[in-house]
This record gives structure tokens, C-alpha cells and sequence, in this order.
């Protein structure tokens, strides 16, 4: 989860969200240049009184602010095109989960378990425990293996919702009567928060995504306390 | 006696000729700045980070200090 002051990205939980953090490092270094450069020429032109009377047909000074752009825009673009192929390859996944948004909540259903399935309210503020987070923490959590591929088919039953965690650089849309996939690798144990990210209604703020990220000896063992409880 | 003639052309061209590099220089060296200070530092972090990691060790650790729901502390 985020810090209070954070500007920053989430640290990665995820390989993809890795190569995010170093892609948006690389486009932000182009950003700053360009407009440390703006900047600079804009400063210097405002603190002199000497103007160019004849500006007229500098073909010179038009290739070259043509093409310096160009350039530099080209430097962001093929990285970028690498990492947009890189979210959309297909690695097999090892488990499939199926997130559906409510009014409002989410719920999950496993069925690759014999069509386990759980709803995930929030925690109201009233019922935290110490040590818990306020409007981010969910009654039943998510549960994923580490290390292992994982398909998650995001829809909706009612109106737009949308299945964020910023952590592993996923944000997908709910939408009702359609069913969109994303697959991820958490990379190391532990708790992802999230938050639903495409207004829908009054509770909009209140629908968290907790994923909980354990070792497969131990998913399994909660797959086969969930599957006697709620199948 | 004369003075000497005032320079009357070339002032902007001549302080375009200092400014442009500058700001080709400043600009750049920002950019590199933020490349070396923020960009490899977070790279090498990770890659410094996940050398030596033990995700099992890490692991039972969050589970002894309670925050997993699918797994409770050992005893529990």
C-alpha cells in the first residue's frame, strides 16, 4: 500500500510492474530534459530586450527542432512498445480466478477448486483491529500462490467497476456483460491492497482488493478449508 | 578624439550563441543527473534486493507476526 506522502509508485510485487518503474524512470528523464529546456530558453528570451527583426525562412532551425523531437519521442516509443507487448504475452497460467464487481463489492470464484467462491466486503473503520488499514482492508481476502502465473477474469454484475492493485501495475475494467483478462506473477509472499478505480456509486471508495500472496503448500491448504466451507 | 563605434548588430545572435549550448548542456545534465541519482540507483536496488532474497524466510516471518488470514502462526 502506499505511505502517507508517497509520490511515487508502490514497490513492484511483480515483474511487469518492474519494468513499469524503470520504463516511467526512462520517459520521465525525456520529460525533464525537454522541459528543462523549454525553461531555460523561455528565461533567457524574458530577461533580454533584443528581438529578431528578419526571422524569415530559417530552414536550418526548422530541420533541427523537427528533428531533435523526433528523436526524442522515438527514444520514448520503442521502449514503450516493448513493455505494451510485454503486458500482453500469454505465460500459461497456473490458476484462473474469476473477480466480479458488485454495489458494492467484489467476489471471487475459483473454478479451477470445484466452483469455490467468496464475497469481499471492506472492513468497516469501526470493526479494524491495530494494525489493520482504514477503507483498504477486505473480510475475505484474495489468496494467490507466489511464483505462479495467475489469469484473472474481471467483470461486472450491475455497472462499471474497475480491478486495480497497483503493486503488480494491474488496472482492469469491469464491465458488465463483458469479461476482460489480465494474468500476472506476484514475485515474493506477502499483502497487495487495492482499490476500485471506475466510479460506481455512492460506495465507490469502499470496495478494496486484498490479495494475499503464500507459498502453494500453503494456498493449497487454504483452497481445501475454503472448498469445505463455502462449496 | 573619437570614441569607439558601439556594437549595433549581432547582440541577439551573439547571446543566442552563448544560451543555446547552455541550455543544451543544462537540460542534458539534469536528464543525466536524474538517469544516475534516481534511474540506475532503483534498478541496482531491486536487482541488489532480490540476489539475496528468501522468500520462505520472509515469508514465515509475516506468518509469526499474524498478518496472513489463509495461514495462521505456528501453534495457532
Amino acid at each position: 500500500m502506499a505511505h502517507p506522502s508517497q509520490l511515487g509508485f508502490q514497490d513492484a510485487a511483480s515483474p511487469l510492474m518492474e519494468e513499469l518503474l524503470h520504463f516511467h524512470d526512462h520517459a520521465l528523464m525525456i520529460v525533464f530534459l525537454i522541459s528543462a529546456f523549454v525553461l531555460y530558453i523561455i528565461v533567457a528570451m524574458i530577461t533580454s530586450k533584443l528581438t529578431d527583426k528578419l526571422i524569415l525562412d530559417s530552414q536550418e532551425i526548422e530541420v533541427i527542432w523537427t528533428v531533435l523531437p523526433a528523436m526524442g519521442s522515438s527514444q520514448i516509443a520503442i521502449l514503450s512498445l516493448r513493455i505494451l507487448y510485454l503486458m500482453d504475452e500469454i505465460n500459461d497460467p497456473h490458476l484462473t480466478i474469476k473477480a466480479m464487481g458488485h454495489q458494492w463489492y467484489w467476489s471471487y470464484e475459483y473454478t479451477d477448486y470445484q466452483d469455490l467462491g467468496f464475497d469481499s466486503y471492506m472492513v468497516p473503520t469501526q470493526d479494524l483491529t491495530p494494525g489493520q488499514f482504514r477503507l483498504l482492508e477486505a473480510d475475505h481476502r484474495m489468496v494467490i500462490p507466489v511464483e505462479s502465473p495467475i489469469r484473472v477474469l474481471i467483470s461486472a454484475e450491475d455497472v462499471l467497476h474497475s480491478w486495480a492493485v497497483p503493486s503488480l501495475g494491474v488496472k482492469v475494467d469491469a464491465i458488465p456483460g463483458r469479461l476482460n483478462q489480465t494474468t500476472f506473477i506476484v514475485n515474493r509472499p506477502g499483502i497487495l491492497y487495492g482499490q476500485c478505480s471506475e466510479i460506481c456509486g455512492a460506495n465507490h471508495s469502499f470496495m478494496p482488493i486484498v490479495i494475499e500472496a503464500v507459498p502453494l503448500p500453503h494456498f493449497e491448504n487454504w483452497t481445501s478449508l475454503m472448498m469445505a466451507e463455502y462449496t | 578624439m573619437s570614441l569607439p563605434k558601439p556594437v549595433m548588430r549581432g547582440m541577439l545572435a551573439k547571446r543566442l550563441r552563448i544560451h543555446l549550448p547552455l541550455a543544451f548542456v543544462v537540460s542534458f545534465g539534469l536528464a543525466l543527473t536524474y538517469k544516475f541519482a534516481v534511474a540506475e540507483p532503483r534498478k541496482r536496488a531491486y536487482a541488489e534486493f532480490y540476489k539475496t532474497y528468501d522468500s520462505i524466510k520472509d515469508f514465515n516471518a509475516m506468518r509469526e507476526a499474524g498478518v496472513f488470514e489463509s495461514v495462521r502462526p505456528t501453534g495457532k
